[in-house]
């Protein structure tokens, strides 16, 4: 027959033998744990080498967002190419789920690591990734007789 | 239940007027008069799991009635189901129970797939029943630790912490997010798994066991908890299959039902597990079916990830996807019950309606009834016994 | 005048006591249900977050004085001086060294348990003058749980006033010269450690401010420097409650076999302070492993378990003590 109390005496035992495994507490912002690759934070912009941008203002991500919360405004130049005069994202608002990256056909926006958005001005929740720059067009492949132009 | 006690809606004005039901028993100058106390427990409460609102009537310590009020935490998510592309609708189900998100994603998914006929390739579904099996465990933990705070000991809340932050950090390397998966979609998974998963999720299971018994003993093993659980909100059988209770509540009243086993869906029928079941309906039992749970999904993601196929992790599918016109409903087992989604569609690429039939909501109506007769405290362990999560009761 | 000084000095010397014990045991109760909960307390807040406390007393300072408007202003304001009070009184007949007291009373036991079921009066018109359904439950709690544990509370001590044979604080450290209490009146003891529990209202007794519950409990309209009031006597009644366990069962300032060592003897004060913390250290394990006892199974676990045993043990020991001891 078990003893009245046994019960309440084990639980004084696993406490104490939790005391001693130490404490699990990762003391931010001294100590921060790395992110998983696939971890989702805020929609940040890919450039090329020569840091142009990807973006070829398809306008695909806007109309994918389930929230509304990416805003293209577009343009054209007079020489007919395609600019891009503001891509605002509202981060504040941003629920991070993804569905923009994993519509963007030319792998222009990637989920980044950037975690820490807490902030004391409103301003700072709504950003402009890309600012007045032309829209990227993918080069021709160059034909074997045309000559170098 | 035939009309009830508290008769607070009939009356005009606020709600929170004196209810016809006070009973006011006015008497000569040497006896006492009495009166009922009408107590509202929440919207803000720490122990009501959320923004639930129950109103009792008190004679001293002991609840005469109660009456359970839902809404705090209504969203519209069934309305703006109605707005979005069926790959978005997983990011608004991810937030109805916020516990078991993969569940509620997978319902959906599987209720467009029946729909829309497409066939989820093997290793897909080996994938979501290993999330699902994992994010199963999670919400347990919560349950878990929340019911030992709610009974006043601190300490298992802490400990499950430890453990559930190791799965979320295997959820995390898996579909990227903590909380808020968006991962199961139509067709299959968003990704494959990553490399090198089977590491953490053995390095998991070895301590799994330890902690698990440690929990148990320090909860389920103390002779006090167990004096606050044995013959509380006893739920007879009868009374949990009128009301169509599902998941721990309604297996602790000795129906044997499983949606994993009775309408198999994902890798289950490939699976070697149990269901536990016990007859006597009250809160001891409920705490002893989803202890043997957790044990059994343990055992569940170690045969999972021992035996994970090769393959596709999702079905080719369109785009925009347009399911053709007709309804179909689908039905997963969430750590709180049977959760299934119907879906009405009409051919274009947003849903008709869609309708969760979210288990909290049924378990949660039968506490008019358990509470009835218990004291405060006693109303306190009940409903964290039947497991409940707010935002899958209002959406 | 020259009477006046001393009793001044020592007076103010126990407020200051009080007053030290409640910044220590606030952060050692932070502390020790961290590291049981396998976390770490405060550590921010100074080094090794030792300046915790005085942050937190200088928040209650400086926090807005609500009242509710419906409340009974008097008995609301009254009440934390009811709770706080008899517990400062109660450091009167302690005695922390062997010519260390404050005053030596012949009934100092019974002087220190008389004024602490004065506090159960206190919680009562907390609970009552807040005006709110939710303090009223706890102090109705708090009222049943008090009364019904000061009785085992004072039984169990009689084990030892009869080895003794007084009732003065100071008498009943030095019987224990030879033989700390603790080992013939070892049943007293069990019954007095959960008495002591219950009374000063720690886990698994903490049924009047459940925190899962009720919040507060009857203090839950109480805010800045009232609350601090109640929160001060609350960890002033653990000290007492655990000074007299020391005073009663183990040997107060001795030291096992080191009765007559002048050296130990003069460090007699920090002796008897460190053997309380040890006891105050078990009750906050006890708050950090358990869970709590419902009200009606508590009250039943007083009148139906506890004071049976303790009025039988009474009877016992006196009757072991009559004819078998006294030669």
């Amino acid at each position: 027959m078990k003893i009245w109390g046994t019960g309440i005496l084990k639980g004084f035992v696993i406490t104490m033998r939790n005391w001693m495994r130490g404490p699990m507490t990762v003391q931010y912002p001294e100590q921060r744990l790395t992110l998983p690759e696939r971890a989702r934070w805020t929609v940040t912009q890919k450039f090329n080498e020569d840091g142009t941008t990807k973006c070829t203002g398809c306008l695909i991500c806007e109309k994918e967002c389930p929230d509304h919360i990416i805003r293209i405004e577009m343009s054209k130049l007079e020489d007919g190419t395609k600019h891009i005069d503001d891509y605002v994202y509202e981060v504040g608002a941003c629920m991070m789920c993804g569905l923009c990256v994993a519509a963007c056909p030319f792998d222009a926006i990637y989920m980044s690591h950037e975690y820490e958005l807490a902030t004391r001005h409103s301003a700072d929740l709504s950003r402009v990734l890309l600012h007045d720059v032309d829209a990227y067009v993918k080069p021709k492949p160059k034909k074997e007789d045309e000559p170098d132009a | 239940m035939s009309e009830p006690r508290l008769d607070v809606h009939a009356q005009p004005g606020p709600c929170w007027s004196v209810p016809k039901g006070l009973r006011r028993v006015p008497k000569g100058l040497d006896e006492l008069a009495t009166e009922h106390l009408v107590l509202n427990m929440g919207p803000q409460h720490p122990s009501t799991h959320g923004v639930l609102h129950v109103l009792l009537e008190l004679d001293g310590e002991e609840v005469q009635a109660a009456e359970a009020s839902v809404g705090y935490l209504h969203r519209g998510i069934e309305k703006l189901a109605e707005s979005r592309k069926y790959h978005q609708v997983g990011t608004l189900l991810d937030r109805s129970d916020y516990l078991a998100g993969l569940h509620t994603e997978a319902a959906f998914a599987m209720a467009t797939e029946r729909l829309a006929e497409i066939e989820v390739p093997r290793k897909a579904e080996w994938i979501r029943a290993l999330t699902m099996e994992l994010c199963r465990l999670a919400s347990h933990y919560v349950w878990a630790g929340t019911y030992g705070m709610d009974a006043g000991a601190m300490a298992p809340f802490l400990y499950i912490m430890r453990d559930r932050e190791m799965i979320l950090d295997i959820l995390e390397a898996i579909t990227g997010g903590r909380m808020m998966f968006n991962y199961i979609r139509p067709g299959g998974v968003f990704a494959d798994l990553p490399a090198g998963i089977d590491q953490p999720i053995r390095a998991f299971l070895s301590t799994f066991e330890t902690y698990l018994a440690e929990m148990d003993a320090l909860l389920g093993g103390n002779e006090i908890f167990q004096a606050r659980m044995h013959g509380v909100g006893v739920i007879s059988r009868e009374t949990a299959m009128a009301f169509g209770l599902a998941g721990g509540t309604l297996r602790a009243s000795g129906v044997d039902f499983d949606v994993r086993r009775d309408m198999p869906y994902a890798a289950y029928p490939e699976l070697d597990f149990d269901v536990p079941v016990a007859t006597g309906g009250d809160c001891w039992d409920r705490y002893v079916v989803r202890i043997e749970e957790m044990r059994q999904a343990a055992r569940m993601i170690r045969q999972l990830v021992d035996g994970m196929p090769e393959g596709d992790f999702t079905a080719k599918v369109p785009k925009v996807l347009r399911p053709p016109a007709g309804e179909m409903y689908a039905a997963v087992e969430s750590p709180r019950g049977e959760l299934g989604i119907h879906i009405v569609s009409d051919g274009s690429a947003t849903p008709y309606r869609m309708r969760v039939r979210s288990p909290a909501y049924y378990n949660l109506a039968i506490c008019d009834e358990a509470l009835a007769g218990s004291l405060i405290a006693d109303a306190v362990v009940i409903l964290g016994s039947l497991d409940i999560v707010l935002g899958e009761i209002d959406r | 005048m020259n009477a006046v000084a001393p009793i001044a000095i020592r007076i103010l010397a126990m407020l200051g006591l009080l007053l030290v014990n409640g910044v220590v045991l606030i952060y050692m109760l932070r502390k020790v249900l961290g590291r049981l909960h396998i976390r770490i307390g405060p550590n921010r807040v100074g080094p090794f977050g030792l300046l915790q406390t005085v942050a937190d007393v200088v928040k209650l300072l400086t926090k807005e004085d609500l009242m509710p408007d419906s409340a009974d202003k008097w008995l609301f304001w009254i009440a934390p001086f009811v709770v706080f009070v008899p517990s400062f009184l109660a450091y009167l007949p302690l005695a922390f060294g062997p010519n260390l007291a404050v005053t030596r009373l012949d009934t100092g036991l019974l002087f220190l348990l008389a004024v602490l079921s004065l506090i159960p009066i206190g919680v009562l018109m907390a609970g009552w003058a807040s005006n709110s359904k939710w303090s009223l439950v706890g102090g109705m709690r708090a009222a049943g749980q008090q009364i019904a544990y000061e009785v085992p509370l004072l039984l169990s001590v009689l084990g030892p006033v009869m080895m003794a044979g007084s009732l003065d604080l100071s008498k009943i450290i030095e019987a224990q010269k030879n033989l700390w209490f603790v080992f013939p009146q070892f049943i007293a003891f069990i019954i007095y450690i959960i008495a002591a529990q219950a009374d000063t209202q720690q886990t698994p007794f903490d049924m009047s401010e459940a925190e899962s519950e009720l919040i507060t409990g009857f203090a839950n309209e109480y805010g800045g420097m009232r609350f601090g009031f109640l929160f001060l006597a609350e960890f002033s009644n653990m000290f007492i409650v655990a000074a007299l366990g020391t005073a009663l069962f183990f040997g107060g300032w001795y030291l096992p076999f080191l009765a007559d060592n002048p050296i130990a003897l003069s460090l007699g004060p920090v002796i008897f302070i460190a053997k309380a913390y040890i006891g105050i250290f078990v009750m906050m394990w006890a708050r950090g492993a358990l869970p709590r006892i419902r009200v009606d199974q508590l009250l039943a676990f007083a009148w139906k378990a506890l004071i049976p045993i303790s009025l039988s043990w009474v009877v016992i020991w006196a009757c072991i003590q009559r004819l078998v001891l006294v030669r």
